[in-house]
């Protein structure tokens, strides 16, 4: 039956080229746009090379201070994470801790041309939360950053830059006036991967000042790497519990009297971010619902133009379906019959969406415009796209099918209009 | 006539309350894209308020996110970075501020002033900014030296804020703040007026602006008076800005970061020219909005195209009709025009639906900054094209049913 279903659906579509062409080029662009945002987002919040360990990683990234009148909020502060997040490595359930800073922009002048790096100052802990693949050389260690001593781990690009794609191992560069030796080379990472990105790592140690050292709210992070996801719920647990001991900690109690913030994964951090103004832990599955919202709210207008064509072809077809049902066939047949049609074309337009979505985003990898992006289409973009093509086939082919189960069959023999 | 165009409309309204819908989404998406477009083109002919041309920007990085300390020692090395840059000979003259233009985020507050309100950007600057920047001096007086020993702080507004809040009084000398806040707030008093600072750049909208006084330049005595941690007046300027003489080579960039770094060790400097800075950030503002105008401009195309293949299905339906007419004696422009006048009518539907929903931002007061201008335009602007596409998608199927013989269709009745 289904078979039959699937033949017909393809002289349907041969048949009348113009129409095909129409409903093709409205699902496959509709489904390239959608392509694109789930490529972007799966970048930023799905763990992927280097961050081996993403899936039981949990992050203390956004930190805030509130009071009655004032909020400030931030990342999250050195004296926290040093004091009171990087001592839970001890804890049972957790396999490793480490801390780091945002990148910064950093500035050197070669034979008078200037060269901007974004520079990531982290502990030598780092090194083993993310796994990189060397290139050339390896991580400066634990003992290095207590000696803050000027040693540096710099990315393709930035090699290219200073070296010519030369080996650096070795060889120094001047970064902000401090000169760094290169002790390893790695591939450069995409800044969508924000705990990992950088083009040059040096150790906290060799920071200019030590004013980073008093900050509760600040511009670090820290990752906790747990044994098994299932311990999350207890480093959660911890991390509040130790944001209420760092209180005493705040300078001007009278302004603010609480610390925000929490051990997130990156959706859970992005939830928290975006949906509360003073960072309170937010609901990944109201983002979820915001996202969906916002992808069914882009497909309404593609939808209803798909509706109308399809209900032009019903018309087409009028004497067909009025044969079937003067030979019997029930109008629940003859709804999933158009159904399967629909689901069939917009499977058939979400496969040249796929092929243009992927030229689509080598163009973005091409143009630069977010530095090393690496979008692509992996198993799991795919299947997010699948069940897109599969969502929008039933979100538009229900409509005309009920329309077409209903036309009365006399009147569908004769030809006449619905 | 069109009472009876109306009527065939009514007559086939299920398949017609569909290519309404779609004309009302695709109205919406062409007022959102329209009226961003005007609101841009809008701000971008608006004087901008200073000069980016010859500028550097040298941005200070403190090795602290706090914005609450600026510790006397600070405060010295600044002072040292301030003159030392203003000593060097290419340089005509330098300021420091918490802000400069085209960087993201900024400093937004809320005064209660002479009873009401007012909600204003801020930024604090040193006395050389007005000359640095050339900002046009309406009213009054820029900062000068002395102000640092006046008992209360001098502010400088723009003239939107300042017709805002003193109307056609004149404003300089007047409080700027509550006086009920009297003594827990410090006195602050309007020394001048400019003509405008649109600290966003081209692309941001008008808004208010306010200039504080940043107390650097004398020394220890500012210093040592210097309020305590989370007074608005301990922020550090971050910023150094620096106008160059005409003709200053590429290479003073490099000489005055490493200048810069000489004076204070402890400190990291990015210096660019404030024309980089604009370019990157109309990159960064506009690049989103192309790539949405770019799928707006693929939807249209898309609804174009359906609309062509419906209308097209929907003649073809109705053949006999046609013919009927032609037969009596219609001719085949009345048929053409009775086709592209129900389209219309069509679209009419759809559009006024579209304003309908349009209409209660500003009843509602959602989003403000959108001008009435700029909103009325961005309509009619939406319903020309909308009533253009339309008429173009009306063409080609109108033009097959008017060449329709009145032999043929009226066959198979």
């Amino acid at each position: 039956m289904i078979r039959n279903y699937l033949k017909i659906a393809l002289k349907v579509l041969l048949r009348r080229k113009f129409f095909t062409f129409i409903s093709l080029f409205g699902v496959s662009l509709t489904l390239v746009v959608l392509l694109v945002a789930t490529a972007l987002l799966d970048n930023v919040f799905a763990a992927q090379a280097p961050e081996v360990l993403g899936n039981r990683t949990l992050g203390v990234y956004l930190m805030g201070m509130t009071g009655p009148e004032s909020t400030r909020t931030g990342f999250a502060g050195y004296q926290f994470l040093d004091r009171f997040v990087r001592p839970m490595a001890k804890l049972p359930a957790v396999e490793a801790v480490t801390c780091f800073s945002l990148p910064e922009t950093g500035v050197s002048y070669l034979d008078g041309k200037k060269i901007e790096s974004s520079v990531k100052h982290t502990d030598g802990e780092f090194w083993r939360v993310m796994r990189f693949d060397f290139l050339e050389g390896g991580p400066f260690t634990a003992e290095d950053d207590r000696n803050a001593r000027f040693v540096a781990v710099i990315n393709e690009a930035t090699r290219d830059k200073f070296f010519a794609g030369q080996p650096a191992l070795g060889r120094t560069l001047e970064v902000d006036g401090q000169r760094f030796k290169v002790v390893g080379v790695v591939p450069d990472v995409p800044i969508l991967r924000i705990a990992p990105y950088a083009d040059v790592w040096v150790p906290i140690g060799t920071s200019k000042s030590d004013l980073y050292k008093k900050e509760l709210v600040g511009n670090f992070m820290g990752l906790i790497v747990a044994r098994s996801r299932a311990d999350f719920p207890q480093i959660k647990a911890e991390v509040q519990s130790r944001l209420e001991q760092a209180k005493p900690l705040i300078y001007d109690p009278k302004q603010f009297e609480r610390l925000m913030g929490g051990a997130d994964t990156p959706f859970e951090a992005a939830a928290r971010l975006l949906l509360s103004s003073r960072l309170e832990e937010g609901s990944p599955q109201k983002l979820w619902a915001v996202l969906i919202g916002l992808a069914v709210a882009f497909m309404l207008l593609p939808t209803v133009n798909l509706v109308n064509i399809n209900l032009s072809r019903i018309m087409d077809r009028s004497s067909e379906i009025g044969v079937r049902k003067a030979f019997g066939a029930s109008s629940w047949t003859l709804i999933g019959q158009f159904v399967i049609e629909n689901v069939v074309l917009t499977l058939v337009g979400g496969a040249l969406g796929l092929l243009l979505g992927l030229l689509a985003l080598q163009a973005i990898n091409a143009s630069e415009v977010i530095p090393y992006a690496r979008l692509a289409i992996n198993l799991r973009v795919f299947l997010y796209a699948l069940l897109i093509a599969l969502f929008f086939g039933l979100f538009s082919g229900v409509y005309p099918a009920w329309r077409m189960s209903r036309l009365h069959p006399v009147k569908a023999l004769r030809g006449r209009s619905v | 006539m069109i009472r009876h165009l109306f009527k065939l409309v009514w007559n086939r309204k299920r398949t017609n309350a569909l290519i309404i819908l779609e004309i009302f989404f695709s109205f919406l998406v062409l007022f959102v894209v329209g009226t961003l477009g005007l609101y841009l083109w809008d701000n971008v002919q608006r004087p901008l308020g200073f000069s980016y041309e010859r500028v550097l920007v040298a941005t200070i990085d403190m090795e602290q996110s706090d914005d609450n300390t600026f510790d006397p020692a600070q405060v010295a090395t600044f002072e040292r970075l301030l003159r030392e840059t203003q000593s060097l000979a290419p340089v005509e003259a330098a300021a420091g501020a918490i802000i400069v233009p085209y960087s993201l985020g900024g400093y937004n507050g809320s005064w209660k002033v002479n009873g009401r309100r007012v909600e204003t950007e801020f930024n604090e600057v040193t006395i050389g900014f007005k000359e640095t920047m050339g900002l046009h001096l309406l009213q009054g007086r820029w900062f000068q030296k002395g102000d640092e020993a006046l008992p209360w702080r001098p502010v400088v507004l723009n003239a939107a804020l300042a017709r805002e809040v003193f109307g056609e009084t004149d404003p300089i000398g007047k409080r700027f703040g509550d006086p009920s806040k009297e003594g827990t707030e410090p006195e602050r008093r309007v020394v001048g007026v400019v003509s405008e600072f649109r600290c966003n750049g081209e692309l941001s909208g008008p808004g208010n602006y306010t200039f504080m006084f940043k107390r650097v330049g004398l020394g220890e005595a500012a210093a040592a008076g210097g309020p305590g941690p989370g007074s608005s007046l301990s922020r550090p300027p971050r910023n150094l800005v620096v106008k160059v003489r005409p003709g200053t080579p590429v290479e003073f960039e490099e000489q005055l970061a490493k200048r810069l770094q000489a004076v204070a060790p402890a400190w990291s400097f990015v210096v660019k020219p404030l024309a980089q800075m604009r370019e990157s950030s109309f990159r960064l503002r506009l690049t989103p909005l192309v790539a949405g105008a770019i799928v707006a401009l693929f939807l249209m195309v898309m609804v174009g195209l359906g609309l062509i293949g419906v209308l097209w299905q929907n003649l073809l339906q109705r053949t006999r009709e046609m013919g009927l007419r032609r037969a009596a004696g219609a001719s085949r422009s009345s048929v053409h025009a009775q086709v592209l006048l129900e389209q219309m009518i069509l679209t009419s539907f759809g559009v006024l639906l579209g304003v309908v929903l349009v209409a209660q931002i500003p009843l509602l007061d959602l989003i403000s900054f959108i001008r009435p201008k700029v909103f009325t335009g961005g309509i009619v602007l939406s319903m020309l094209s909308i009533y253009l596409l339309a008429a173009l998608c009306a063409l080609y199927p109108s033009a097959m049913a008017s060449r329709v013989q009145p032999a043929e269709a009226l066959r198979y009745e």
